[in-house]
């Protein structure tokens, strides 16, 4: 009756930001992350690409309640980077790999399926 | 300010593949991105479903809702899903999903007239877009042995009684009811690194031998009947169970065999309902994971924001 529609957890609401950014207030190159309507899918990709940036001295997220349906990401950089920019990177180099192995499986398959008509 | 890259560039590798199952190899990434890869195939890819039924008349001994629900759980062929519209952000129909953008209509009548049974089946609905049907199990290149198929059963009709009713398909995703999933299983696991201490294998005898081989649950190993040695059969069968080290630890022999689980290297099986291909259901994960990755990125107002902040900073420590 009173149940939340199920489009809840993935429909970012109207007037709310996919992504909010708050600096720490007493970190230096430190700050938080808020992405809503995310899970461990965006959440866990994220933080290890982050692990992979030397500049990056801490990287975590987490899923603060089932029912509340964001993440938080916090990042820690050194004075050679920011969280803003390691961020951004992340994102660059993850949506890179996945063009990598789009491309790489398009071509698997094509090989793939060559290879099995030579069989008949 | 443009940082060096970390990007990775995986390798794949097809073992086989099926209209409705596929198993290939990733290598060169990390557990993060193939574990996202498995959940946006079981939850985010999206399909097409039936999602709205308007019963006309009902006589049989299933409730109308119960109908309903079975008639949301038919597998439709979504090849087209990837490119049409969600009825809640269609601008069209204003989203009562009743548009060709966003929605498939279908129809479905039957009634029993004489003494046998009648099996209102999937092949009774009728779609209005030829693109967008029922699953047919027959299939030759399905995995699904089906000789006689006749579609998925919805209800059973005795004599006189009817069942007419309009439904209507929409698009929509895993994670928002598990019928709009394309998936039926995704599962990845580590490949298995074994080395056998060949030195230490050779200190125990033909019954020891048997009976470490014996110990998996699973043929990880065999033995060789012309020379009496023990080989690696099949390290994928491994189960990450530890039997085999339990047994050479309790023979006295810690370090016979070792085994590593490779951390950049996975094999997945995808099994899907039949919606949409494995092969194309893998290429649609990445795609809807790419747009995923695109959404989070930060907007031109949280980078200004932060600059008056650091201004405003600056401006603090400068006095
Ligand atoms: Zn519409």
């Amino acid at each position: 009756m009173n149940a939340p529609d199920r489009y809840e957890r993935f429909v970012v609401p109207e007037g709310v930001s996919k992504v909010s950014y708050e600096r720490d207030t007493k970190i230096i190159n430190a700050a938080t992350f808020t992405v809503e309507r995310e899970d461990h899918t965006i959440g866990n990709i994220l933080r290890m690409q982050l692990h992979r940036d030397e500049n990056v001295l801490f990287a975590g997220y987490k899923l603060p309640h089932p029912l509340q349906y964001k993440i938080l990401i916090r990042i820690q950089t050194t004075s050679q980077s920011s969280p803003m920019q390691a961020y951004n990177q992340a994102i660059n180099d993850l949506d890179k790999e996945l063009d990598h192995l789009k491309n790489a499986f398009e071509v698997e398959l094509a090989r793939h399926n060559a290879s099995q008509q030579r069989e008949f | 300010m443009e940082g060096v890259s970390y990007q990775r560039f995986p390798k794949i590798k097809i073992r086989e593949v099926k209209d409705d199952y596929m198993k290939f190899e990733l290598r060169e990434t990390d557990a993060s991105i193939a574990n996202a890869l498995r959940r946006v195939m079981i939850s985010e890819v999206p399909t097409i479903a039936i999602d709205l039924v308007e019963i006309e008349v009902n006589s049989s001994v299933l409730n109308d809702e119960f109908i309903a629900h079975r008639l949301g759980l038919v597998p439709l062929i979504s090849e087209r899903a990837m490119a049409m519209r969600f009825s809640r952000d269609c601008d069209a129909c204003d989203g009562d999903g009743q548009c060709e953008y966003c929605s498939v209509e279908f129809h479905l009548r039957a009634k029993c007239i004489n003494d046998t049974t009648l099996d209102v089946t999937s092949k009774d609905l009728y779609s209005s877009d030829h693109t967008v049907v029922p699953v047919d199990f027959s299939d030759a290149s399905s995995t699904i042995d089906n000789t006689e198929s006749r579609g998925i059963i919805i209800v059973k009709l005795r004599r006189g009684q009817e069942l007419i009713l309009r439904a209507i398909a929409r698009k929509g995703i895993g994670k928002d009811h598990a019928k709009w999933s394309p998936a039926a299983t995704v599962t990845f696991m580590y490949e298995p690194e074994i080395y056998i201490n060949e030195e230490l294998m050779e200190t125990l005898t033909m019954e020891e031998k048997q009976e470490f081989v014996d110990s998996s649950p699973t043929k990880v190993f065999d033995i060789n009947p012309r020379n009496g040695q023990v080989y690696v059969h099949n390290a994928e069968n491994y189960a990450y169970d530890d039997e085999v080290l339990k047994k050479a630890e309790a023979m006295g022999k810690p370090g016979l065999v070792e085994i590593h689980a490779k951390e950049d290297s996975f094999i997945f099986t995808v099994e899907t309902t039949g919606g949409i291909k494995a092969s194309q259901l893998l290429i649609n994960a990445i795609e809807i994971l790419k747009q995923k990755l695109d959404a989070v990125r930060l907007s031109a107002d949280t980078v200004e924001a932060d600059e008056q902040f650091g201004e405003l900073g600056a401006h603090m420590r400068g006095g």
